[in-house]
């Protein structure tokens, strides 16, 4: 197995239980407020990991902008998400849609980046996508599964 | 020809198509960030990106707080505290897949497939039934995972 891959299955996990974890977070308290503690949180993780950080020196400025814009996308993306949801959209039909979202990062990685998929993994690709559209379908389990995690 | 008179586009296909960008094009970011640092100080940095949200965020909870019901608060701090420590280690995971050579292109549609975990654990523990587009959708994740590994 690729270890690449063991990571992103770690990540996977991870970012499966706070579907839990959030959901329920928000049977209690309002969805904006679960996300500042939710953010509070990774600043104390933050704070951990700088134990175990090395000092970098001589990082170039697109590394470091893509680093704190990727916080800020991820963020303000939840808080979208949040948006979407409360301006009456289905959910059944809102998490379907902003599933999505990989074949825009795929889309751009290629263009941009230029990766180059196989057919195999451009086939998975898709099948991912439909994969997540209809565990979002159908089912009780559609809210808990709905926002990006991280 | 009949006027169909002034049409809106939706608010929240809006906050939709948003929430694909944003993560979308985190995916790529976070690939860009990965190539010159590693996955701790990429999430340190990733924080410091979540900051403006937080000061944005926390003003609105600040505004809202008056109306809202104090009754299992602590309970629904403690969990988006959990998820954040959660999300912030799923975050770890994704960033060292990206490092250790996984392409965006291929991680992003394998961690977008964290529902797989947010569904078999709300069945186990929140006693949440599965119809049966969910459980095609659970199997097709699998074959994406597989299709994408290779």
């Amino acid at each position: 197995m690729h270890l690449w891959l063991g990571f992103a299955a770690l990540a996977l996990v991870f970012w499966g239980i706070t579907g839990v974890t959030q959901k329920l977070s928000t049977n209690s308290i309002s969805s904006e407020r679960s996300f500042l503690w939710f953010c509070w949180a990774m600043v104390a993780l933050s704070a951990a990991v700088l134990l175990v950080a090395r000092p970098h020196t001589g990082l170039g400025a697109v590394v470091v902008l893509s680093s704190i814009a990727g916080g800020t996308l991820n963020g303000l993306g939840a808080w979208t998400s949040f948006r979407a949801l409360e301006s009456g959209g289905k959910a059944s039909i809102v998490i379907s849609l902003i599933s999505l979202y990989p074949l825009l990062t795929v889309g751009l990685a290629v263009l941009l980046l230029g990766e180059r998929l196989t057919h195999m993994q451009l086939a998975g690709a898709i099948t991912a996508v439909i994969a997540a559209i209809l565990l979002s379908l159908e089912g009780p389990s559609a809210e808990s599964a709905s926002n990006h995690p991280a | 020809m009949q006027d169909s008179g002034p049409r809106t586009f939706p608010k929240w296909l809006l906050w939709s198509l948003a929430t694909i960008l944003l993560w979308g094009t985190w995916g790529l970011v976070s690939k860009i960030a990965s190539g010159g640092m590693d996955a701790y100080l990429n999430q340190l940095l990733y924080t410091v990106g979540l900051f403006p949200l937080m000061v944005f965020v926390g003003w609105t909870v600040s505004k809202r707080s008056a109306g809202e019901a104090r009754e299992g608060r602590n309970r629904g701090i403690f969990w988006a505290f959990l998820t954040g420590i959660l999300g912030g280690l799923g975050n770890l995971a994704f960033f060292q897949a990206l490092v250790k050579g996984g392409t965006a292109s291929v991680v992003a549609p394998v961690t977008a497939l964290f529902p797989v975990v947010t569904v078999l654990l709300a069945v186990v523990f929140l006693r949440e039934r599965l119809g049966r587009v969910q459980w095609l959708g659970l199997a097709l994740a699998f074959v994406a995972i597989y299709l994408l590994s290779v």
